[in-house]
């Protein structure tokens, strides 16, 4: 079997690996926005916070998930006649449906199996930090030619604590540049640890004000405020990173706080302004779930150069697009 | 971590260093885009009646006696402005007609060059009647006809069924070369008649054979004196306008083009405008005596820059204006083709190559200052015209390689980047010295060879690999129609093994690999006897010496290049029926099979199509597995092509790129095993097949090194497209050259970008007038997009996009 075709097939056995497994939704290889170079993002599942704005909403559940494409159904029937719980009710001519709480996930998964056509696909695979290294390796030669190296997303990256600290460990211990993308909700205990192999930090400011945070994103920002100012200070450099959703947190006052507290970051190396964009949407429909930000346009340019040139008053490099 | 590429990118010279358009080449360009193409009866009309005059003459003083006759007699004009002068038609952007190639396609299609759907031609009623009364003369006198009759019966079936097109040179001239223009420049037309006349007086003409090249040296002369009298006509133009030119500015420079026109190219050039001038008057003639594109200038960069460091009176703003009209000059240049080849050569591609850079034959790097101002023409013009390289080898200089990524980011799929490290040797192993080597250029879209002493032969077909696995799999049937078309290597569902599968391919490449050579060598006999070209011949070397025309084995070097197309479809299919039939025994050869007749029709075969397509690796995704079957199944092809030698006393050498031929050629192709429906486009070039490229840009580079580059000598073709954001600042540019760097160093040959939005291409579908002048990378060319067919734009936005 070649590599590629090892991880498009869901297998529940490899969740009860004896060697320690982390889930991976997605891996991204030439990311060129998300830290120096050409690099490979790695996507790990989980999140502890509930953003609505959310690009990739596969990455917050911390469980494999059935993600259902209609329009890829051809209509063969094979989901309804492999499904031992009959999850998919009622045999229609395109598959749209499933009763995800009588799904076997993830011990099942024998309806992605038999789905070649990829309407029912599964996110989320049992990885060995090896296996996730055999992808990341690949790309080496551009990573050195570029400067580039590998990036740990999610979902949360730091919610699979164990895996992330072997994996990072690996990477760099390779000769890799190393790098996170975070939002910050973990204990010190956890983060501090893995810092210890991380090159760069991109570390997500999604609002200064605590109750606000805590609306959009389901936790308030304490916690994160204070492992910002901590890896600030640790000499690790550090990115942070504003997605700027409208009528959330695209304010001038928003931006202010963040641009000010972030000038305070000993090890910043700048505030990048990520605007919201839409491309995430669709998976929303594909797990079931309301997307609550439906219809809403992303920023306009213009507002969003204004913005950043007032965060660049505070005397930081701010960059939109990261 | 500081990087290799970051470090070359410090000392990176901005376009802005080098002096942007001036009103003047914004002017003549924005005359130019608005004109649309037409049909010139001039040139037909003195071929045929000068043929009617010497039909009692040797047929290399005929094609001279009419090449004289055409130089004198078509309208000579200087536009507005214009200071690099020389026109192939009464207007620019006009397309000759020649009748001594091939024209019953043109009267049969006459009435449709207004109407076709792509690169459309406007004809007037008097002037198609003028065509109309002079093709039956031409009756049965053609090249094309008489290559007809020396192919095969078979041969002309496999033509049929679209296993392989000569088209090209089938119907028109062969073109696809590079002179001596530095013999030229330096020594001027009057030196090549002296070299003649000194091979002249060697001859003793009591030898038949020296009697033979005593006509064609004869014709040698008569053609280079024909050329100088036609500057003279430009010199004599420039005067009468400068006698009535009332502004002092334009007078002066009227009398000047009158003064270069007199001297060049006649005698050696001593000033860069002089050189610019002498070049353009041979790069033009050349076209109207071959009918051939892909005539290409290749190093321009080399052998022009002594004429610039000479020149002290220049300042780098006229020379940067010279070379950006010089470029408009190239653009101007037409030809008129069948509707069938439109769909292969779509966009009015004339395939003039000229590359920057490189090493010199010692080895060494050979970027100068008009390496840069070479592609900051490119960046000033923004024209299809000329198609730009560059030669990257281990000590580009950085500032060149960034200033060619700072091009490519403008989104006009240029320049075309080739790498030294492995081009070199591959010529090496057709036979080239080491010198030559080392001097290759670029003729046409992707095909290397070293200029002035070469007959490339490189566009001498598309061979439809695919529809030669089909046939593999079809028992030698053609799926389309039936018909037993190549041998009975068995049936489909009498494999037992992947091995069987795999003869089997071989077997019918070896049988309609023959028949290829065969077609081409008869095109190849019939331009030696019908079409030589004596002024074309007394640019290459060693046609003087020999005292023969390259159409008869004049050149120093001589190849044919047949190009194999449907790599990446080929390699699918193989790689699924061993995954899926053989290894993981998820489907049979039977049901294979039924899959294939009905084009995967009903529920149950869409099944197995989305089984092919997605539960069988796929070339292009970094995967060994799929690219080594693609790799097996491209070598079978280029082994067998390079088995063969062809009339000019050379050999066969393969290449894979399809320039557009993948949408027509994938017509005739019934459904194939990597889940692809009849009769949809095959893979583009050695690029794996649109859409399936899933792991980006890095992974597919890799796949795409994995082929063997290296017999593929004719050329390799890699078209990448990037969203614009991916390079939008040093970042991108440092980026783009760490891909290009490690695909060369994996040992690719040749890759391009494309850096245009996919929205962006829908909407010029839908706007074209919005996006007049919008230039894309086609297959190894650019041309506007909005004059592709439907079916090549759509092929151009199918192609999976690179995004951030």
């Amino acid at each position: 079997m070649s590599w590629s075709q090892r991880y498009q097939i869901y297998n529940p056995a490899d969740g009860k690996r004896p060697e320690p497994t982390g889930l991976v939704s997605d891996f991204q290889r030439f990311s060129v926005h998300d830290g120096p170079g050409i690099r490979t993002i790695v996507f790990l599942k989980g999140c502890p916070l509930r953003c609505a704005w959310c690009a990739n909403p596969e990455t917050i559940s911390p469980r494999p998930e059935i993600m259902l494409i209609p329009h890829n159904c051809i209509g063969c029937g094979k989901c309804y006649d492999v499904c031992p719980k009959g999850c998919f009710g009622e045999r229609a001519e395109r598959v749209s449906k499933i009763d995800r709480d009588t799904c076997l996930l993830p011990e099942c998964g024998k309806c992605q199996h038999v789905c070649y056509a990829n309407a029912i696909n599964i996110s989320g695979r049992y990885l060995t930090v090896e296996e996730v290294m055999e992808v990341v390796e690949r790309d080496r030669e551009f990573y050195d030619r570029t400067g580039g190296g590998v990036t740990f997303s999610g979902g949360e990256p730091f919610a699979q604590p164990d895996f992330l600290l072997k994996l990072a460990y690996r990477a760099k211990t390779a000769n890799l540049h190393t790098a996170v993308e975070t939002c910050g909700q973990a204990k010190w205990d956890v983060l501090g640890p893995i810092l210890e192999y991380l090159d760069l930090v991109l570390f997500d400011l999604k609002h200064m004000d605590p109750g606000k945070h805590l609306q959009g994103t389901g936790v308030s920002n304490e916690l994160i405020v204070k492992n910002l100012m901590h890896i600030g200070s640790s000499g690790t450099p550090v990115r942070a990173r504003l997605p700027l959703v409208p009528g959330f947190n695209d304010t001038v006052d928003n931006v202010r706080a963040t641009a000010a507290f972030v000038a305070g970051l000993s090890s910043l190396e700048a505030l990048d302004i990520l605007p919201y964009h839409r491309m995430g949407e669709p998976k929303w429909r594909h797990l079931d779930r309301e997307y609550r930000l439906h219809g809403v346009h992303p920023p306009d340019r213009e507002r969003v150069y204004e913005l950043a040139e007032i965060a660049r008053s505070y005397g930081i490099e701010v960059t939109v697009g990261g | 971590m500081a990087s290799k590429s970051e470090a070359l990118c410090k000392k990176r010279i901005d376009v802005a260093d080098l002096p942007g358009p001036t009103a003047r080449v914004e002017a003549i360009k924005e005359r130019f885009i608005k004109i649309t193409p037409e049909i010139c009866v001039e040139r037909a009309q003195l071929i045929t009646e000068s043929y009617r005059e010497t039909e009692d003459l040797p047929l290399h003083l005929r094609r001279a006696k009419a090449f004289e006759k055409i130089l004198q007699g078509m309208t000579v004009f200087i536009a507005d402005g214009e200071l690099v002068v020389g026109n192939q038609c009464t207007k620019p952007r006009s397309a000759p007609v020649y009748p001594e190639f091939s024209c019953k396609w043109l009267e049969a299609e006459l009435d449709r060059l207004e109407k076709r759907t792509g690169d459309v031609f406007l004809i007037s009623e008097e002037k198609k009647t003028i065509l109309r009364e002079l093709f039956p003369y031409w009756d049965k006198k053609t090249s094309n006809e008489l290559a007809t009759a020396i192919m095969t019966a078979d041969a002309l079936a496999a033509q049929g069924a679209g296993v392989f097109t000569v088209g090209n040179y089938y119907f028109n001239g062969v073109g696809h070369i590079s002179v001596d223009y530095a013999k030229v420049l330096a020594k001027g037309l009057n030196g090549v008649i002296a070299d003649a006349k000194t091979e002249l007086a060697k001859l003793d003409i009591a030898d038949p054979d020296d009697l033979k090249k005593m006509h064609f040296l004869n014709a040698v002369i008569i053609s280079n004196e024909a050329v100088i009298a036609f500057a003279g006509r430009f010199a004599a133009e420039a005067e009468k306008l400068a006698a009535s030119e009332t502004d002092a500015g334009r007078k002066a420079e009227l009398k000047e083009i009158a003064r270069v026109c007199r001297k060049v190219p006649a005698q050696p050039a001593g000033s860069f405008q002089e050189a610019v001038q002498s070049f353009w008057f041979i790069q033009l003639v050349l076209q109207i005596e071959s009918n051939g594109h892909s005539i290409s200038p290749m190093r321009f960069d080399q052998y022009m820059y002594p004429y610039l460091q000479m020149d002290s009176g220049i300042t780098t703003e006229q020379a940067q204006e010279l070379l950006d009209l010089l470029y408009i000059k190239f653009s101007e240049i037409n030809k008129v083709r069948d509707e069938g080849s439109t769909k292969a050569f779509g966009g009015y591609p004339m395939f003039q190559n000229l590359i920057v850079g490189g090493v010199d034959s010692e080895g060494e790097d050979a970027t100068n200052e008009l390496s840069f101002m070479c592609l900051q023409a490119t960046a000033n013009t923004k024209l299809y015209q000329p198609s730009i390289s560059i030669r990257i080898h281990s000590n580009t200089p950085a500032e060149l390689y960034c200033k060619a990524a700072e091009v490519s980011r403008l989104g006009l799929g240029m320049p075309a980047y080739y790498n030294d490290r492995f081009v070199i040797p591959a010529l090496l192993s057709r036979g080239l010295t080491r010198e030559d080597a080392r001097d290759y250029g670029i003729i046409g879209c992707v095909e290397p060879q070293v200029g002035g002493k070469t007959e490339g032969w490189h566009d001498a077909a598309f061979f439809n690999m695919a529809k030669v696995l089909e046939l593999a799999l079809n028992n030698g049937v053609d799926a389309l129609t039936g018909r037993q078309l190549g041998p009975k290597t068995g049936d489909l569902a009498s494999f037992t093994s992947f091995e069987d599968v795999m003869k089997a391919y071989k077997t019918q490449m070896e049988y309609f690999v023959k028949l290829l050579v065969i077609s081409d060598n008869a095109v190849d006999i019939a331009h030696g006897q019908r079409t030589p070209l004596p002024f074309l011949s007394s640019l290459v070397d060693d046609c003087l010496a020999k005292g023969k025309s390259l159409q008869e084995g004049g050149a120093h070097y001589n190849f044919t290049g047949p190009q194999g197309v449907g790599v990446g479809n080929v390699g699918d299919s193989l790689t699924a029926i061993k995954k899926l039939v053989f290894e993981d025994k998820a489907v049979t050869l039977a049901d294979l099979k039924k899959g294939l007749e009905t084009d995967f029709t009903g529920v149950e075969m869409e099944s197995l199509r989305q089984m092919l397509l997605n539960r069988a690796p796929k070339y292009g995704n970094d995967d060994e597995y799929a690219d080594l079957v693609a790799h097996e199944g491209a070598l079978i092809y280029c082994r067998e092509v390079e088995k063969y030698t062809n009339p000019r006393g050379g050999r066969f050498q393969p290449g894979l790129y399809p320039v557009s031929a993948n949408v027509p050629l994938g017509t005739v192709v019934g459904a194939t095993p990597d889940g692809r429906k009849s009769g949809t486009p095959l893979a583009d070039g050695v690029s794996p097949v649109s859409g399936v490229d899933q792991s980006g840009p890095t992974a597919s580079v890799k796949s795409v090194a994995r082929l063997d580059h290296v017999i593929a000598s004719n050329g390799t073709l890699l078209n990448m497209k990037f969203h614009p954001s991916a390079l939008k600042d040093d970042r991108g540019i440092q980026n783009l050259v760490g891909v290009t760097e490690t695909f060369f160093n994996g040992g690719g040959t040749h890759i391009q970008y494309n850096v245009i939005s996919r929205d962006t291409l829908l909407d010029a579908q839908k706007n074209p007038d919005k996006y007049q002048g919008m230039v894309v990378r086609v297959a190894g060319y650019s041309a506007f997009f909005t004059s592709l067919d439907k079916a090549i734009q759509d092929d151009i936005i199918a192609r999976t996009e690179q995004v951030f």
